[in-house]
């Protein structure tokens, strides 16, 4: 089934996502869903401690259960070369070498996996392994463990910390965040199938096929292209799909173990365990201002976990040096390894969390200068020049957003004095942060196959995590050929396709969309060349020229069918591709996405229950292709900021070295009870350096800030500071 | 999950001769499919009920009747219970997500267990799974743990929000039991404080199975209020729940309910505050001081102490909220 495959006239919602009858019916595949000839399944065993050592494994019980196949474990296991000793193992930079070391890191770390004729057997087999471990002694306590690790310098200084020491204006304040999970809807999957000796299929969900073939190429010692990925619809992401994890690796090793296709999706208990999540965080931040309100300096600490076996860096300062001029800087950081399974990039990773830290200090700040934090903010932007590196902005529409933001909440409306306005038990506040994200982009390719019949399909590597990229390549192809949408299809998210870089950070579009362009160019420039047989004119012409339809080329007025044109030139399939990167326009600008938050929001004086009841978005993605696409990643992100600020929380037990409940009744993430519609807006100019399409990302700045909007408008509504988040109803109440 | 029988008794005493320790019945099964995927729960056999036990509301002049098999999203939009009995729907619709309330049977909701964290968690200390294993949430993660009613042993909440409504109407459980005589538990009896045997959620006799859940007539469907703080506004359980309801002489309280969930291992009935509440003027003052009266019945744990005040919002809002519904 193609990702566009079964798709009736959508002309009626010609904004609709290509891809979405396939979804919604069922007919689309996620990784799980697919059944390879005689597949077996894979259940991974969880350790019972946090720390320590296996002494001995007990798998009599289970290899009785019917239908059990095999088991491995640390001591049974086939040869994998990236793994061979030690030092391969440190160089292979995969994080936990599965099945290849008998050393506990974290409650839940796979020691077994069992692998059997049907799911419910390998289920019930794994339930029945255990093990005997010699314990240590685990660190799971964030809290406790920060304080003793220093902090040190990321980044380079600005100015000094002496130099503002004596401004009439200054906030210090700590915010801390808990650990917060991805938790997509479709639970991580692979289906392994070694098709001979070195060649290698997996139906695999992740954001980055690509990425997933480079790092079994290299920890199987086989080629690339010996490896095939399928990750054709994949059901959200977050970051989560990333990185190649663990479990995928063992569902690899498995089918080689048992010369069979293996398939293993995880149990939602898992899903809290084994594919990364936000670590949990603590931030310090000192910033001062003179008596007109510019900023004289800042100085901001962040800490967060890691897992002792891994080190992970989230980035959380990054943003403190990118949105505002700050003569005088100081940006520290440090992580802290605890026996957990190891955090990695979740929507807006480092600067959804800085950001809830220096917007809400910010926001402290204008009430002690009493300046409205709008003025506050325009007045010391950064918005001509990078501060990080003095390149000017290719494009910097954030005061723009700012304004328009406050425009549509009616920030007029807003009390400068907090716990002035009420209804009844309700207290109302206003609240406003911005979030600014590195607008990326990287080399991709794409191709394009044409038929007789003048339908074109676009191909390429990269995925589609629910973001609309396939829609948007269909948009783009559309723009630059000609071709009308219904003539247009996409395939996507297979290793065999033109390779392109994973979809994350907000690159993907900014990536695939020069390579749409360019292989559009390529595919006129070669029917340019075939018509050209048929008349000369075309033999000069330039693609930027050539104007293709639903039934032939035409240039100056010179048209040729593309059925003419297969005839006379006995034409198959017409194939062009192309790819697309960065390249000197990196060395002149910066480049960024912004986004401005505005909320207003209920607090219940008696119950300490929040209510947002209305939230605005002001987005600088560039150029936007498809609004429909683009706004529901904006209010998707924005309701991840409802969850972030109000919600969402994993607690760990450090008596247990364990985390406390792993389903989705017990760890919130809003839903749309929570949140009101979100307005979504968007600047809507194109950032003519980025790209050919003027396009940038905007997956993260949706959610980067918004917490802290959520944070500050609780202030302005109560008079109550929470740095502390989530703001559940007890903090309220308490505070 | 470890395997199973599955079969489907044809009558109710063929179900109940059926059933031993190790049998359990499975009605919507939205909580036992749960317990049985974590290994809280073992059957080596399942009695399907469904087919079997009535799933039909009937009204008559002393109550009604819900039959145990009624489904949770069926009572709630069902005529008779929302004019007569509309405490109870406004109870169903605070509980858990459209899907589990198309799902879940009313009988199967009074027998829900426990969502405390380390009850579900078969690595963790949990009495009420694991009797003397110890309680990991007493001086754990105990934010949403009990504050009233609670033992050393477990400080457990009933997750129900039906039942806290039905505590407050003293509804009674009507249950068959080995010796297939009908019975009827008041509600007040049917679920139990832990003691020292938290293992036990209520006293339903063992192997008897609910037929139906009777309520009795009453004046409590014109001034009544459901009030649930919760951490997200739907499919979360309750940091405290309240059920409130008064019956009204004008501006004076004739009668007066007022049940609470969160706060203890089965629903909790405030009677000293509705005593204090029978005869006074309905006035937010008056409400304030029930509030006092409820909180200084409350010991919270380590973690819980928001609950205090909590509850006594929840409280006076819910009370006011009658005067308005």
């Amino acid at each position: 089934m193609g990702f566009f495959d079964n798709q009736p006239d959508i002309q009626h919602i010609p904004e609709g996502r290509i891809e979405g009858i396939a979804k919604v019916t069922g007919s689309g595949k996620y990784a799980a869903e697919y059944k390879v000839n005689n597949q077996c399944y894979g259940v991974l065993v969880g350790s019972s401690v946090a720390a320590g050592t296996i002494k001995s494994i007990s798998l009599d019980d289970a290899k009785q259960v019917a239908g059990v196949i095999d088991i491995l474990t640390h001591q049974h296991k086939p040869f994998v070369p990236g793994f061979a000793d030690e030092a391969k193992i440190k160089e292979a930079h995969f994080g936990l070498p599965i099945f290849y070391t008998d050393k506990i890191y974290f409650k839940g770390q796979p020691i077994a996996m069992v692998i059997a004729e049907t799911l419910e057997e390998a289920t019930y087999a794994a339930s029945l392994v255990s093990a005997d471990y010699t314990i240590d002694k685990a660190n799971v306590d964030f809290d406790k463990s920060h304080p003793g690790i220093a902090a040190s310098n990321t980044g380079k200084e600005r100015g000094s910390l002496d130099s503002w020491s004596n401004v009439p204006y200054v906030t210090e304040a700590e915010y801390t965040i808990q650990n917060e999970v991805h938790n997509p809807m479709e639970m991580h999957a692979t289906i392994a199938q070694w098709t001979s000796d070195d060649k290698l299929k997996l139906y695999d969900k992740n954001q980055g096929v690509n990425n997933v073939q480079r790092t079994f190429a290299k920890l199987w010692n086989i080629p690339t292209g010996n490896i095939e990925v399928i990750s054709e619809f994949v059901g959200g992401g977050f970051g989560s799909g990333l990185r190649v994890w663990p479990h995928t690796f063992a569902t690899i090793m498995a089918a080689r173990q048992v010369k069979r296709p293996v398939k293993l999706m995880l149990t939602r208990p898992q899903m809290f365990l084994l594919v990364g999540y936000r670590p949990a965080s603590w931030q310090k931040i000192k910033i001062g201002a003179d008596s007109n309100g510019q900023f004289a300096g800042i100085w901001h600490i962040a800490k967060h976990s890691t897992s002792v076996y891994e080190n992970f860096e989230d980035g959380i300062t990054r943003i403190t040096r990118m949105v505002y001029k700050f003569s005088n800087l100081k940006t520290e950081s440090a992580i802290v390894p605890l026996n957990l399974s190891a955090p990695t990039w979740m929507r807006g990773p480092g600067d959804c969390t800085g950001a809830f830290a220096v917007e809400c200090a910010i926001d402290e700040l204008s009430y002690q200068l009493k300046q409205d934090p709008v003025e506050l903010r325009l007045k010391n932007l950064a918005i001509e020049k990078d501060p990080e590196n003095g390149k000017t902005w290719s494009t910097n529409f954030l005061n723009e957003g700012i304004q328009k933001g406050a425009t549509m909440i009616n920030w007029k409306n807003r009390q400068p004095v907090p716990g002035q306005e009420t209804d009844g038990d309700w207290k109302i506040g206003y609240g406003m942060a911005v979030g600014m994200w590195g607008a990326g982009r990287g080399k991709a390719g794409a191709s394009i196959k044409m038929q007789r019949d003048g339908t074109i399909t676009v191909r390429t590597a990269m995925t589609d995590i629910g973001t609309g990229t396939g829609t948007a390549m269909q948009n783009i192809a559309h723009d630059f050929t000609g071709i009308s949408k219904n003539n247009i299809k996409v395939e996507l998210g297979n290793s065999n396709l033109p390779p392109a870089p994973s979809q994350g950070g907000s690159t993907g579009l900014s990536s695939i969309s020069g390579a749409v362009v360019a292989t559009c160019e390529a595919l006129k420039q070669k029917l340019a060349g075939y018509a050209s047989l048929q008349n000369d004119v075309y033999k000069d012409a330039l693609a930027k020229d050539i104007l293709l339809s639903d039934t032939g080329i035409s240039y100056k007025a010179n048209f040729i069918s593309y059925a003419s044109l297969w005839e006379k030139n006995n034409l198959d399939l017409v194939e062009a591709e192309a790819s697309s990167g960065p390249g000197e326009e990196r060395q002149k600008f910066s480049f960024c996405s912004s986004a401005a938050h505005f909320c207003r929001v209920r607090v219940h004086s008696k119950t300490g229950k929040v209510k947002i009841d209305k939230m605005v978005c002001v987005v600088d993605g560039g150029k936007i292709v498809n609004e429909k696409a683009a706004a529901n990643q904006v209010s998707g992100a924005a309701a991840g900021g409802i969850g972030m600020a109000l919600m969402e929380e994993q607690p760990v037990d450090t008596r247990y070295g364990s985390l406390v409940g792993n389903d989705l009744a017990g760890y919130h993430f809003a839903v749309n009870a929570d949140s009101p519609i979100v307005e979504v807006a968007f600047i809507n100019k194109p950032d003519v350096n980025i790209n050919p399409t003027g396009s940038k990302g905007l997956g993260e700045v949706g959610i980067i800030g918004s917490a802290a909007a959520i944070a500050n408008a609780i202030y302005n509504a109560t008079g109550k500071r929470l740095r502390n988040l989530p703001i559940t109803p007890d903090k309220i109440l308490q505070a | 999950m470890r395997p199973f029988t599955l079969s489907k008794p044809s009558t109710i005493s063929q179900a109940v001769s059926g059933k031993n320790e190790a049998v359990r019945y499975i009605a919507g099964g939205t909580n036992l499919l749960d317990l049985m995927k974590k290994h809280i729960s073992e059957p080596d056999a399942l009695l399907d009920v469904t087919t079997l036990l009535s799933d039909t509301v009937q009204s008559a002049p002393k109550g009604i009747r819900i039959g145990a098999m009624v489904r949770n999203s069926v009572a709630a939009s069902n005529s008779d219970i929302r004019s007569g009995f509309p405490l109870v729907a406004k109870a169903i619709l605070a509980g858990a997500s459209p899907q589990i309330r198309n799902m879940a049977s009313m009988g199967g909701n009074l027998l829900q267990r426990t969502r405390c964290p380390y009850f579900y968690d078969i690595t963790m200390p949990c009495n009420k799974r694991k009797p003397g294993s110890g309680c990991g949430a007493k001086d754990g993660e105990n934010r949403m743990s009990a504050v009233v009613g609670y033992s050393e042993h477990c400080v457990a909440v009933h997750p129900s929000d039906l039942c806290i409504a039905l505590a407050a109407l003293d509804a009674s459980v009507i249950v068959t039991g080995k010796d297939q005589k009908a019975i009827a538990i008041p509600f007040k009896d049917f679920h139990r404080l832990p003691g020292s045997t938290p293992e036990k959620d209520n006293n339903l006799p063992e192997n008897a199975i609910i037929t139906s859940i009777d309520i009795p007539a009453n004046a409590f469907n014109k001034n009544y209020a459901y009030l649930k703080v919760r951490d997200r506004d739907s499919y979360a359980f309750a940091l405290v729940s309240v059920a409130a309801a008064l019956q009204l002489d004008g501006l004076r309280i004739r009668e007066a309910r007022l049940a609470s969930g969160g706060v203890a291992h089965k629903p909790w009935r405030w009677y000293e505050a509705e005593q204090f509440l029978k005869g006074k003027e309905a006035t937010q003052a008056t409400f304030s001081q029930a509030a006092d009266i409820v909180i200084k019945e409350i010991k919270p744990l380590s973690n819980n102490g928001f609950k205090l005040p909590m509850l006594k919002g929840a409280i006076e809002v819910a009370l006011q909220n009658c005067l308005t519904a």
